[in-house]
């Protein structure tokens, strides 16, 4: 776990989304992260199961799993804590302790299969094969699925058209191209889209921005 | 003759391949219709194309089935703008 800002006070823990995402987040997610530590806040950021350095294999992983680690890390840290969702990780922080829960672009279990699965008949497309996807996630006993490059189990896919963020104490953020409701949109560019991983600085600042505020409004 | 909101949803195409590939704003102004797409944009790839799909569905507020998508509509801006705006506008 990735850790920054002083030794006391609230700590920001960050749920990255799942999978190819989190690459593509991590960098800008350490930014906000510093950012706020620049403004006295701590922060955290844990590898949950299947992530990062985690031990467990991504195609061992499930929703559940995932948010009893997060969970974990929060009880871990043994202070006042608040979630930082990014994408899909705002369905991970469900289980956890937290003081409020802060999402950007949140997005359901069920739009994250449907990318999935889109994904999977593009590269389908391109090389010729054909792809069923109404068999994923209905026999717990088949082998993993490769979708958008990660070995996914079907556990994991049957829970995501079950799963998604909470809001109770939650303020929704989202960029300002975003057309779904948000309790405020902000300048900033998709960086979950890319090909490569990639950063935005300004935008990580106006992130802290508002999550600073926030904090100082709920803690108040 | 093209129907109102056409050159909105041309912006917005162009948008979303802008943000989606990373390419620069002059880049993506030069887009025009016979520029290729699928197959000659190396950022395009096939996991692009899901991500260019449904940022386009997000800020069209449409639904893409996955029947329709086909090499066609990929291969060129104007053909993507023009599947974009059948959808949109009618």
């Amino acid at each position: 776990m990735l850790r920054f800002g002083p030794a006391t006070g609230p700590v920001v823990v960050v749920a990255l989304p799942l999978f190819e995402e989190a690459n593509r987040t991590r960098a800008f997610a350490v930014t906000i992260l510093r950012a706020l530590a620049g403004r006295g806040i701590a922060g955290a950021l844990p590898d949950l199961p299947g992530q990062g350095e985690s031990l467990v294999p991504t195609h061992e992983t499930t929703i559940t799993k995932m948010r009893e680690g997060f969970e974990g890390a929060v009880n871990h840290l043994a202070r006042p804590a608040f979630a930082l969702g990014i994408r899909s990780g705002a369905l991970l922080d469900t289980l956890a302790l937290v003081q409020g829960r802060w999402h950007l672009s949140p997005m359901s279990g069920a739009d994250l299969l449907r990318e999935l699965v889109r994904t999977r008949q593009a590269s389908a497309r391109e090389s010729g094969e054909t792809f069923d996807p109404s068999t994923l996630g209905t026999d717990p006993a088949a082998p993993p699925v490769e979708l958008a490059g990660n070995l996914v189990s079907h556990q994991l896919l049957s829970e995501l058209s079950g799963v998604s963020p909470m809001t109770g104490v939650a303020r929704t953020v989202r960029i300002e191209t975003e057309a779904k409701p948000a309790d405020a949109k902000l300048p900033g560019s998709p960086l979950w889209r890319r090909a490569e991983p990639d950063n935005d600085e300004t935008f990580a600042q106006v992130v802290a921005d508002d999550i600073a505020q926030w904090i100082a409004t709920c803690a108040g | 003759m093209q129907p109102d909101g056409f050159h909105e949803v041309e912006e917005t195409v162009r948008g979303v391949l802008r943000d989606v590939l990373g390419i620069s704003a002059e880049r993506a102004a030069a887009f025009d219709e016979a520029t290729p797409l699928f197959g000659a944009l190396p950022e395009l790839d096939s996991m692009a194309v899901a991500g260019v799909l449904t940022e386009v569905e997000d800020r069209l507020g449409i639904i893409i089935e996955d029947d329709e998508v086909d090499g066609d509509m990929l291969e060129t801006f104007g053909a993507l703008v023009r599947f974009a705006a059948s959808k949109a506008l009618t």
